[in-house]
């Protein structure tokens, strides 16, 4: 039974952490970001030397895990200001529908440079192998990966918490989410708020580039593809903006999906997924701004 | 006339075709690489494709084929299945007599039904599923590899007979008919052993992108004692998480595998990888009890500069050598003729074991696979296995 918990918490951290890196973006700019998935694959893949050939050539993934961190979390911080530099800047005063097609863009762009540096061919990686071991904790065997997970995404969800209530770019950053323009009008920097988020944005895709990375022990240029629908469809079901309600969603999908695969019988399980999207539809039709909508996000009369 | 051609459709083509048999000069024999060349097929065709070459360069130095060189030309599916047919198409309008086509059937079959409606032998590189033959194509369709069943079939009673395994656990990554192909075979072998004294404990199911497979794990981990052996029907990049979560896990069972898992490119991700099975056609890892094998093996080093990265190489040898033997006992490239010739193939040798088709299965129901066992996260060859007997076409069907 405990054993499901963790399993159930592991998951949704991850999902988690995806959803709220989405969610910061849809905040202060209105955009669903569907690079977010691409940066993560990007992120991982920087610890690797460019080579086509099937053995991965490890580079920067040598590093002492107390460089390696923060080397991977710069990485996804960086690509993701650059994609706002180069791209989404010039994309601001368009509707929501036309930058997100330009996000879907910049992932087949960015997907498309790792192919042609690294091949279509999964590399593999030992990353921290230190957190492969198994430990016991209140009679429930798990990977020491699983609990650092779970402890490490509930600190930055803390982190992120006092950041946005205790600082001033937290101030900025909820007030631009809450009445971008009104924001604008009382003396919130724009363009600073913004880069803001997406560093934030893309440092939280590099803490699951990490995460993914030591647990699968694969860079793959598809690897975001499925975190990312998944991140995307917590952040649908917390309610677009609202950065407590894409975490919640992201622990109750990633629940969702752990008691499935437990309580379904065998042969229905490979439909799994099936029913995890059953039960998001369900949560839509009896609450279709989502868990916790967002303040921004309603209609105002 | 060629001219003209190209402006032709593709079925007024075939029409044309069947007027005007042999654009191709006399003096020559054409194969038609319609493979991926780029996109993210192109790691895996590429590789096989390679070890076709290296045949093609053996039978030309040896004087050619019927005493005419064979030439190659190719065509780009680009990874990409409008692409294949249209790819097919192009190496069939440039006279070819053998069209080559991508590993995967879904890939390979767009240029493969070209070549069937123009009436040409297609070969598909290492497909492992039925349907890359005669029942998803037509009657001059062939694969060059074994059946993914086989694989399955062959670890369950290699594992039973050799290894005393009385308890297995069946794991499926339900996203590839390849990976459903490995476990129907080790669920059609399972009820034999299940009649000699062994026992299936349990079964679950994941999928490739799974960023967790921690509630199946926690389910093997519920079972009264550790199975003996888990079937681990799945493939890459999947394959390396679910193998990496099961050993974290504390899980120490023998592991089970398709060949799809074959080569050590991976294995940084678990280090001190243990008690873990992969069948395989031939050894890359310099141990093959076959010496000309290795010879082979070297002879794909100095062409690509590269040593093979996994088994997946092989069957593209395999390939071009029983299509030009057909070819010569045929003594002629005409497909119904080079067709029943290899259709009377029996064990026919080869380098990589030997090879039977039939009017009913282009494909290897049954074959000789090697064992590597993987120790320390180290690669060997320990032993060799055939099944008892051929997986039955209803059984492959299914």
């Amino acid at each position: 039974m405990l054993q499901i918990v963790f399993d159930a918490l592991s998951l949704g951290s991850l999902y988690a952490l995806g959803a709220l890196g989405i969610a910061l973006i849809f905040g202060v700019m209105r955009l669903v970001n569907f690079a977010h998935g691409d940066v993560i694959a990007f992120s991982i893949f920087a610890l690797l030397w460019p080579s086509t050939d099937a053995m991965a050539i490890v580079f920067a993934g040598n590093l002492p895990w107390f460089l390696l961190i923060p080397f991977v979390l710069a990485v996804g911080a960086g690509l993701s200001v650059l994609c706002e530099i180069v791209v989404f800047r010039r994309f601001r005063n368009t509707n929501p529908a036309t930058m997100m097609i330009a996000s879907f863009a910049l992932g087949f762009v960015i997907r498309y440079f790792l192919l042609m540096l690294y091949s279509s061919r999964p590399k593999s990686i030992s990353l921290l192998p230190v957190l492969s071991q198994p430990v016991e904790i209140l009679g429930a065997r798990l990977p020491l990966l699983q609990l650092i997970t779970i402890i490490v995404t509930i600190a930055i969800l803390f982190g992120l918490v006092i950041f946005l209530r205790r600082t001033r770019f937290g101030l900025e950053m909820r007030a631009a989410a809450e009445n971008f323009s009104m924001a604008r009008m009382l003396g919130v920097r724009a363009n600073r708020v913004i880069m803001g988020a997406f560093a934030l944005s893309g440092a939280l895709a590099g803490a699951i580039a990490l995460i993914f990375g030591i647990q699968t022990g694969t860079a793959d240029i598809q690897m975001g593809a499925a975190v990312m629908l998944m991140a995307f469809i917590s952040t649908v079901i917390g309610g677009l903006g609202s950065l407590a309600g894409a975490v919640l969603a992201g622990f109750l999908l990633g629940a969702a999906s752990v008691v499935m695969q437990v309580i379904l019988p065998v042969d229905a399980r490979p439909f799994r997924d099936a029913f995890v999207y059953g039960a998001v539809i369900l949560v839509l039709l009896f609450r279709p701004q989502g868990l916790i909508a967002a303040r921004g996000t309603k209609e105002r009369v | 006339m060629k001219m003209k051609l190209t402006l032709l459709t593709a079925a007024a083509f075939t029409a044309v075709s069947a007027v005007f048999p042999a654009f191709a000069a006399d003096d020559k024999i054409v194969v038609g690489f319609a493979t991926a060349q780029s996109g993210f097929m192109q790691a895996y065709d590429q590789p096989a494709a390679d070890a076709a070459m290296i045949r093609i360069d053996e039978i030309n130095k040896a004087g050619g084929l019927l005493g005419k060189k064979i030439e190659v030309v190719k065509a780009d599916t680009k990874s990409d299945r409008a692409e294949g047919a249209k790819a097919g198409l192009s190496v069939l309008d440039q006279g070819a007599d053998l069209v080559v086509v991508s590993c995967d059937y879904d890939f390979g079959s767009p240029a493969a039904l070209a070549a069937e409606a123009a009436g040409k032998i297609s070969f598909f590189l290492c497909a492992e599923s039925v349907k890359a033959g005669i029942q998803g194509v037509g009657p001059h369709s062939f694969s060059a590899s074994v059946l993914a069943p086989v694989q399955g079939a062959t670890m369950a009673e290699w594992a039973f007979k050799k290894k005393n395994a009385k308890t297995f656990y069946r794991l499926l990554d339900t996203w590839t008919e390849y990976n459903k192909g490995i476990c129907d075979g080790f669920d059609w072998m399972m009820p034999k052993l299940e009649a000699q004294g062994a026992k299936l404990v349990g079964k679950d199911t994941f999928k490739n992108d799974d960023a967790s497979i921690a509630a199946q794990i926690t389910r093997i981990k519920a079972l009264p004692k550790e199975p003996d052996a888990i079937m681990l029907c799945t493939m890459m990049p999947g394959a390396v998480s679910a193998i990496k979560q099961i050993r974290a896990a504390g899980i120490n069972s023998m592991i089970l595998n398709g060949s799809g898992v074959d080569g050590s490119y991976w294995l940084s991700a678990v280090p001190d990888l243990s008690n873990f099975f992969v069948p395989v056609q031939g050894s890359i890892y310099g141990d093959d009890p076959n010496p000309d094998v290795q010879k082979f093996n070297a002879a794909y080093k100095a062409k690509t500069g590269q040593d093979p990265s996994s088994q997946y190489v092989y069957p593209g040898y395999v390939m071009i050598d029983v299509w030009a033997k057909a070819v010569e006992r045929a003594k002629s490239t005409d497909a119904d003729k080079v067709v029943a010739e290899l259709e009377k193939m029996k064990g026919e040798p080869t380098l990589f074991g030997p090879r039977t088709f039939t009017s009913e299965l282009h494909h290897q129901n049954t074959a000789k696979y090697l064992i590597a066992e993987t120790t320390k996260g180290k690669p060997h060859i320990v032993d060799s296995w055939t099944i008892s007997e051929p997986i039955p076409l209803d059984a492959l069907m299914k």
